[in-house]
Formats: structure tokens, C-alpha cells, sequence
């Protein structure tokens, strides 16, 4: 069942939180909310809930308007963050709670309770009580308590940061694997954004009660729109540059202060003027003072457009097993982060004199 | 959405009318009273009277010297008990518990049974020529309250220390500081608010205290005696002087119970989840001299419970006791021929317990859970009584409640009224307990599951504060047994409760027959508490004092 949000105004603690949001989530997504926090995902998710109360504008689950059906009577799946497994009751009685209230009773509530608990690997723990269980046990019960009402939309607000990461990863496997078993349209909340590429089929990537992109997590990453949303996607090195009109798919040179041309590629049309660079720092190459670019480093595009090179000086270095992080001073200009994953990529010390090799398809001009 | 907050809101709507009603209008009632008709102005009369002047003085200075008793018994007894481990240190954990089991009434009695003018220990140094001076008045006064009330600073003091994070104290020694001088410089500031606060707790609880000043200070005069005997003084009571008086007093505690507040919320020191300190062995002689300090402690604050039950079991004549010779006979007579207070006791304390623990119930959920328009005023209202002495309470629910549309004086309910209004604020403290540690996401959780948020109060949010209502339904049990002074106000003929008639029969200097009721009072108050620790393992006295 779809999720269709149209010009949604929301107000939390006085403040408007959410002005006029637009949104569709197509029936069986794996939709995920990104941003930091007080980016207001999370009033969005409880929007949807019910748990807020929309000021504005419509909210529709699969063509039925439920902005005003108080969040008893919305048919929806919940995970939380901390669980909220009802301490008092046992695993079994936990996941029974919502069929119960759905006048599912005998050998019929047994059985789908038994089979939703085995479904998330649970089923020889029906009798605990959530106390007794790990953290990552207590999830995935709450995910079973969720998903066996049957709900038209399953919500889930940051249900994997109180976890540690092996946890974190394992139950992510779960969770993605039920969501696709039963094509139950999702919406997960996260500021993590491994979590976010990971799990996906589309991203909404949230800034200040906006959505400031939404596609799938290639499109997310590989072809931000901002630089916001490049630089929360995975850190990327966002620099202040001047730049020619241009049609979207053009690249040509952009000038960063200072002088130092670099050719960019711009995904949209852009004005003349002040525009920003956005080179994510394994985009970069990094070779020594004078020798040649390898040429496995560069996409096969840049033999015929010229990738462009620029000197640079190491600052710092930070070595992290599968590859070093560098900053390295652009000439006289700015300070860049700069990954190598290949060969001795730790061979450069701090002050020394490299060469910074941008592929120019990968090196993006965005609007300011 | 819209509709889910209007039923809330209609229930503290409810609720706040019910304060109003049995709260504020009787405490305004009386307020306005002290100001009284015509030329009779309460607050000219005040100031005319030397004997009200030095009533209030005299309050004050017992309440300072009390405080101050109170504190230097309570707080080493808890430094001690959190850091030391010293000989017989098992027994002070009992302490908590003898200031609820307790009431009010007893220790002043059981006082006067040992060293009063005919009492066991006065008469055995007297037969060897050793004259015990008088324990009325000051002496009397002061050691009796402080033995009653310094369980509250020892309280207080021990869950400070306890929460106290050692590794401060370890990171001042570390940076150069000796242990003592660390100790004195990082843990006292720390812990310093709490002591306060539990001092001046105790400090209202002297000024509000009637059971203890009424039999002991009668040379002595203190403002809630005065106010008591202004309300049902045999002459006709003076309705005017008595609102005046109350005023007085409810300014006093109003004023201290803020510098609390002030105190408490400067004190606010955020202290991380830290390591506790590991208990010193104490060997040797200070062992032993801590150790004897801490027994005395506990063997006087037990000593009610002893000579109440020596009392209830010796032969007497008339106010004449026989030590040494046992006899049944007043509980005999007590349960053939008087067993009414028992009886009334009973019976007001139970359907006040259950009216008000459902009443804290749904207001501490509203306060905590609920939140809207209308919960700070419920919030602040329902505290109200604490700073309201039970005397004071008294006399606004007769004032208010003896003519008009809602006529209760006279009737049980007066009392049952009473007991509910005074227990109120502890009644909403133990409930709400467990209601700040339970996330909103678990009422979300169920609602989402398709349960009404009514429903959902009633199917998740009850059943969790349940370990939390049966505690705060023994506690208001065993208190409203014990209370004293408010229903010694409303109460009407045939209605006395054990308590009063306690007080009844000590003022006639019956001590054998009073510590019968006595005995039975103790008993109806222990046995809950007993069974609730005991049996269903209830968590009474947790880390709120």
C-alpha cells in the first residue's frame, strides 16, 4: 500500500517543523528518512503515525485519506528506537498484544504468533520476558510484534542505533529480508547513512523540515543535488568555486579561489557565478610530485577529456588499515580530504609534496 | 488526535474541580476567616496578645533546635552507615521503618511512661534518691521530636552519599589533596543540598506537629497547640483567632518549604552515574564507638515499641502503673466492650486508602504522562498540602463543609475527607515513581498496535504501575492509621479513631489503657507493611525518603 503526503504542514513544540512536504512512497518501498538530528524525520515518521497531528495538508495510505484517523485505527507496524517491548509481558504475549486487539484468539493467534517469532529466529524464546533478552533479541521481537498484525505500512524510528555493530549489521540482514519477504511498504528513520545506502530502495535525504532529495541510494550518492545532501550521503569535500552557464551532463573548467582550474562535471543546468565543487575523497587520486596518474584510478572518460591535476602538500595523514586519510593543502588554497585504498596507500608522509588527480566525472558542479 | 487529548483533558478538568472543592475554598475559607467580621479582626487580636507572640517565637525556636538536633544525630549516623562498616550496623537498616511505624501519637506517651512525672525510670531513681527534672516542657519537647523525626535527615543524607560519585573524590586526591580535605571540599558541597532539605523538611514537620507539642508542652505554649485549642476550646471555639493562627503557620512552613525548593533546585549538581564506595572496615575503638552511637540511636528510637507493649500488658490503677505485674485485661476490655476506634479506624482508613490511591493514581498519570493546559495547576495543587499541617487542614474542612450545600461535619466522610487531603502529595509522589521511568514509546507501542489510548492505560500502563500503587496504598494505609491531628479536629462523638482515643486516654494519664489502643494501632500498622515486604517483596522504602 502506497503512502501519498501531500503539502503536509507540522508544528512540534510550537514551532512549525514541516512546511509543506510532498511525497510519495510507492506500494512496497523500503523508503528511508535521512538527516541529522532536529531535521525533522522523525516528526514526519510520527506524522505519518498519527502521533502527530498534521496542521496542513493530506496524508493517504493506498488512496484511503487517513489525516484525521487517530493512530489506533491506521493499521500500522511500529519499531522503536528502545524497543518498547511491554516489560511486563512475556516475548509470546508481546507479539500476541496487537492480534489480541484484533480479536485473534486460540489455536489461530498461537499459530501466527509461533510463526512470526520463528521468522525472526525467536521461537524457542516465547517465554522469556523482554528483560531477559539481548538487545539485539529484544529488536527483533519488536519487529515480530510489528509485522504480525499485518500492517499496511511498517514505521520504524532509528530501530538499529541502540545497537553495537556487529548487532547492528546482523539485524539489518533481518530486517531487510522480511520487509522484502512480505513487500510491506516501509518507512526507517536513520541519521546513519551506511544504514541508509544499505537497506534502501529509495532515500529521502532531510534538511530543516525539507526533503532535499529522494532517490534510489546510487542516485543519493552518485549524483547529489546539493551539497548538503553530498556531503551527509558520505563526506565529501565541498569547495566555494566560480563557474560558466552550463546544460546539465556538461563538464568544463570551474575556478576555485586562488586561481586553480578544475574540470567539473555539472548533473543539473547551472547559471553563471558562484557555484559549489563537490569531490568525495576517494574520487580523488593521489600520486607523487611528478609521476604519472595511474591510469586504473581514472574512469576510461577522463583519457579523453584530461583528467586535471593539481599540486598539493600532505598535512596530515591518518592511517586506517584498508586505506589512509589524507588532508592535503591544494596549493596555496584550500585543504582537501583525500582517500587511497590502493598499494602502499600510506606511503606519503605529512609535508609532502603530491599531486591531487580529479576525474572529471566524478568531480560534480552544483549549485550554491 | 483532537479527540484522544479531549478526554484527558476532561479528566484533569475533573480532577482540579475535586482540588478545588476539598482544597483550595476550605484553605481560602480559612485564610479570609483570620481577617473576621465586623471589629474582631484576628490580626489586631494577634498583635494585642503577648501569649501569641511568644507562641510563635517559641515555634520557631523548637523548630531550629529540633533541626539542628536532627541533623547532627542524622547525618553522621548516615556517613557512617554508607562508608564505614562498623559492629551491629545490621540494625540500622531498620530505621526507616520505626518513623512510619510509629504514629504521631505514641512516642510522646511511651516518653512519659519511661521518665514523666510517675514514670518507670523516674521511679527507679527516685527510690535511690536521684530526682530526674521535669520532662515537660523544653526538655521533653526537643528530645522527644528529635527521636521522631531525625529518621528523615538520616534518610535524605544516606541516599546523597550513596549516590555520590567516590571517583570525584579519588580525582581531587589524585590532583594533591589530602583524603579528609577532599572529602570535605568535593563530597560535602555535593551532598550539602540534600541535608538541607531533609532539614528543613523536618523543621515544617516540628512546626506542623500537634500529637507531641499538645501532651508535652502544656507549659509551653506553641502555635499548633494554640490553634488547636482556638478551634475546639471548651468556652466555644474562635473562629477568627484560630484562621489567624493558621495563617501564621502555613506562612511559616509556605516560606521554609521554598527555601527548600531553592535550595534543592541550586544543589541540582549534575552527578554522572559514578562508582559507590566501598565500605570501610572499622576496627578497634572507633568501631566500637561508632557502633555504640549507632545502637544507642536505634535502641531509644525502638523504645516506644517496647514500653508500648510493656504498657499495654502492666496492671494499673487508675493512672497508677504496677511495673512487674502483667494482666490481659485492657486488651481484654478493648475488644469486649470498646473496640469502636478500632473498628472506626479500620474502616475510615480503608476507603480512604482506596479512593485516594485510585485519585493519585489517575492525577500522577495525567501529571506525568499527560501532559496539558490544565496539568501545572494539578501539579501544584496536589502539593499543596504539604505545606499544610494537619491541624490546618482540620480546621478548613470544618469551617467549609459545616453548613452550606455540602454538608459533612459530623459525618465519617469529614474524616475520610481529611485523611485523603493530608496523604495526597505522598500518594502522587510513590504512584508517579514508576510513570518517569516508562517511555511514551511503550503507550505508542500498543496504540499503534491497534489498542485506544484508554484502553492502552488500562491494558500496558496500569499493570506496570502496580508494584508502585501497592506500595503507596500500604504507606497511605499505615499513615492515615496514624493520623492524629487532623481528625482530632473534624472528628465527631463516636467516631474516634485509635489515634484519638490514644490521645483521649493519655490526657485522662490512662497509660495502661492507652497503650492497648496503642498496641492495636501498632499492630493494624506493621502487619501490612510486614506482609507487603515480606510476602509480595514490595519495594516500600526505595531510594524516595
Amino acid at each position: 500500500m502506497g503512502i501519498q503526503i501531500d503539502d503536509l504542514a507540522v508544528a512540534y513544540g510550537g514551532q512549525r517543523v514541516i512546511d509543506g512536504l510532498q511525497l510519495a512512497i510507492e506500494p512496497g518501498t523500503f523508503f528511508t528518512l535521512l538527516g541529522p538530528s532536529g531535521c525533522g524525520k522523525t516528526t514526519l515518521l510520527r506524522t505519518i503515525a498519527g502521533f502527530l497531528a498534521a496542521e496542513r495538508g493530506s496524508l493517504k495510505f493506498g488512496g484511503t485519506d487517513v489525516t484525521r484517523l487517530p493512530p489506533h485505527q491506521r493499521d500500522i507496524g511500529m519499531v522503536f528506537q528502545d524497543y518498547a517491548l511491554f516489560p511486563d509481558k512475556t516475548v509470546f504475549d508481546n507479539v500476541a498484544y496487537g492480534l489480541r486487539a484484533r480479536k485473534v484468539a486460540g489455536p489461530a493467534l498461537r499459530e501466527r504468533v509461533a510463526a512470526a517469532l520463528d521468522r525472526v529466529g525467536l521461537g524457542h524464546l516465547g517465554d522469556r520476558h523482554p528483560a531477559a533478552l539481548s538487545g539485539g533479541q529484544r529488536q527483533r521481537v519488536a519487529l515480530a510484534r510489528a509485522l504480525v498484525i499485518q500492517p499496511r505500512v511498517l514505521l520504524m524510528d532509528e530501530p538499529l542505533s541502540n545497537l553495537d555493530a556487529k548487532l547492528r549489521v546482523q539485524v539489518r540482514e533481518t530486517i531487510i529480508t522480511l520487509q522484502r519477504e512480505a513487500r510491506i511498504t516501509t518507512v526507517f528513520v536513520t541519521h546513519d547513512r551506511e544504514e541508509a545506502l544499505a537497506m534502501s530502495d529509495r532515500i529521502g535525504v532531510m534538511n530543516q523540515g525539507r526533503l532535499e532529495q529522494v532517490g534510489t541510494p546510487a542516485e543519493i550518492y552518485r549524483e547529489p543535488r546539493t551539497g548538503y545532501v553530498a556531503d551527509f550521503v558520505g563526506g565529501a569535500n565541498l569547495l566555494p568555486v566560480q563557474t560558466a552557464a552550463r546544460e546539465a551532463g556538461d563538464v568544463g573548467p570551474v575556478t576555485i579561489d586562488g586561481g586553480t582550474t578544475i574540470q567539473a562535471r555539472a548533473p543539473a543546468r547551472l547559471v553563471a557565478g558562484a557555484a559549489v565543487l563537490v569531490a568525495r575523497p576517494e574520487d580523488i587520486g593521489l600520486v607523487g610530485r611528478g609521476e604519472p596518474a595511474p591510469a586504473a584510478a581514472l574512469a576510461a572518460a577522463v583519457t579523453t577529456i584530461g583528467a586535471s591535476t593539481q599540486a598539493g602538500t600532505v598535512t596530515h595523514r591518518q592511517y586506517l588499515g584498508g586505506k589512509t586519510s589524507y588532508r592535503v593543502r591544494l596549493g596555496d588554497g584550500p585543504t582537501l580530504t583525500v582517500d587511497v585504498q590502493n598499494g602502499a596507500h600510506d606511503r606519503f608522509e605529512p609535508g609532502a609534496a603530491v599531486s591531487l588527480v580529479f576525474d572529471p566525472t566524478r568531480t560534480l558542479v552544483l549549485a550554491a | 488526535m483532537r479527540s484522544m487529548r479531549s478526554i484527558w483533558f476532561w479528566l484533569s478538568a475533573a480532577a482540579l474541580v475535586l482540588l478545588i472543592v476539598f482544597l483550595v475554598i476550605p484553605l481560602a475559607t480559612m485564610l479570609t476567616g483570620s481577617f473576621g467580621g465586623g471589629e474582631r479582626n484576628g490580626w489586631a487580636m494577634l498583635a494585642a496578645d503577648p501569649r501569641y507572640l511568644t507562641a510563635i517565637i517559641n515555634t520557631l525556636l523548637l523548630g531550629l533546635a529540633v533541626t539542628a538536633t536532627t541533623t547532627l544525630i542524622g547525618v553522621p549516623l548516615a556517613y557512617f552507615t554508607a562508608r564505614f562498616d562498623f559492629p551491629g550496623k545490621g540494625i540500622v537498616a531498620v530505621l526507616p521503618l520505626v518513623t512510619l511505624v510509629i504514629p504521631e501519637v505514641i512516642p510522646a506517651q511511651t516518653w512519659l511512661m519511661m521518665v514523666g512525672n510517675n514514670g518507670l525510670i523516674t521511679r527507679y531513681l527516685a527510690a535511690r534518691d536521684i530526682d530526674l527534672p521535669s520532662f515537660y516542657g523544653w526538655p521533653g519537647l526537643v528530645t522527644v521530636m528529635t527521636f521522631t523525626y531525625y529518621t528523615y535527615v538520616y534518610i535524605g543524607t544516606l541516599a546523597a552519599i550513596r549516590g555520590f560519585d567516590v571517583q570525584l573524590e579519588e580525582a581531587a586526591q589524585s590532583l594533591g589533596t589530602s583524603p579528609v580535605r577532599s572529602r570535605l571540599k568535593v563530597m560535602l558541597p555535593v551532598v550539602l543540598p540534600a541535608v538541607l532539605a531533609s532539614s528543613l523538611l523536618v523543621f515544617t514537620l516540628v512546626v506542623g506537629n500537634f500529637a507531641t507539642a499538645t501532651i508535652l508542652g502544656n507549659r509551653v505554649p506553641l502555635l499548633s497547640v494554640l490553634t488547636y485549642q482556638a478551634a475546639v476550646s471548651e468556652g466555644g471555639s474562635d473562629p477568627v483567632m484560630q484562621s489567624t493562627l493558621a495563617s501564621v503557620s502555613v506562612a511559616m512552613i509556605m516560606a521554609v518549604l521554598f527555601l527548600q525548593r531553592w535550595i534543592v533546585s541550586r544543589g541540582r549538581h549534575q552527578v554522572t552515574q559514578g562508582r559507590g564506595a566501598v565500605a570501610a572496615r572499622l576496627r578497634g575503638g572507633a568501631g566500637l564507638v561508632i557502633g555504640a552511637f549507632a545502637a544507642v540511636v536505634v535502641v531509644v528510637s525502638l523504645m516506644p515499641l517496647v514500653s508500648i507493649i510493656v504498657g499495654a500488658f502492666t496492671v494499673s490503677r487508675g493512672p497508677v502503673m504496677r511495673w512487674g505485674e502483667w494482666t490481659t485485661a485492657h486488651l481484654e476490655r478493648l475488644i469486649t466492650s470498646a473496640p469502636g476506634p478500632v473498628l472506626n479506624s479500620l474502616a475510615y482508613s480503608a476507603v480512604a486508602t482506596t479512593i485516594g490511591i485510585a485519585f493519585s493514581a489517575l492525577v500522577s498519570y495525567l501529571i506525568v504522562k499527560k501532559r496539558n493546559p490544565l496539568t501545572p495547576w494539578l501539579d501544584y495543587l496536589a502539593a499543596l498540602p504539604l505545606a499544610l499541617s494537619g491541624t490546618i487542614i482540620g480546621i478548613g474542612l470544618v469551617l467549609t463543609f459545616n453548613t452550606g450545600y455540602l454538608q459533612l461535619t459530623g459525618t465519617a466522610s469529614i474524616i475520610v475527607l481529611a485523611y485523603i487531603v493530608r496523604r495526597l502529595p505522598f500518594g502522587i509522589r510513590n504512584a508517579s515513581s514508576t510513570l518517569y521511568n516508562l517511555p511514551d514509546s511503550i503507550e505508542e507501542a500498543s496504540i499503534s498496535l491497534g489498542v485506544p489510548p484508554v484502553a492502552t492505560f488500562f491494558k500496558v500502563v496500569l499493570p506496570l504501575m502496580l508494584p508502585a500503587i501497592a506500595a503507596a496504598a500500604v504507606l497511605t494505609w499505615t499513615t492515615t492509621v496514624a493520623e492524629l491531628s487532623a481528625s482530632i479536629i473534624v472528628y465527631s462523638g463516636g467516631r474516634e479513631t485509635m489515634p484519638i482515643q490514644v490521645y483521649k486516654l493519655i490526657d485522662s494519664n490512662l497509660m495502661a489503657q492507652a497503650s492497648a489502643y496503642g498496641l492495636v494501632l501498632v499492630a493494624v500498622i506493621l502487619i501490612p507493611i510486614i506482609v507487603a515486604t515480606k510476602v509480595f517483596r514490595i519495594d516500600l522504602f526505595g531510594s524516595r525518603g
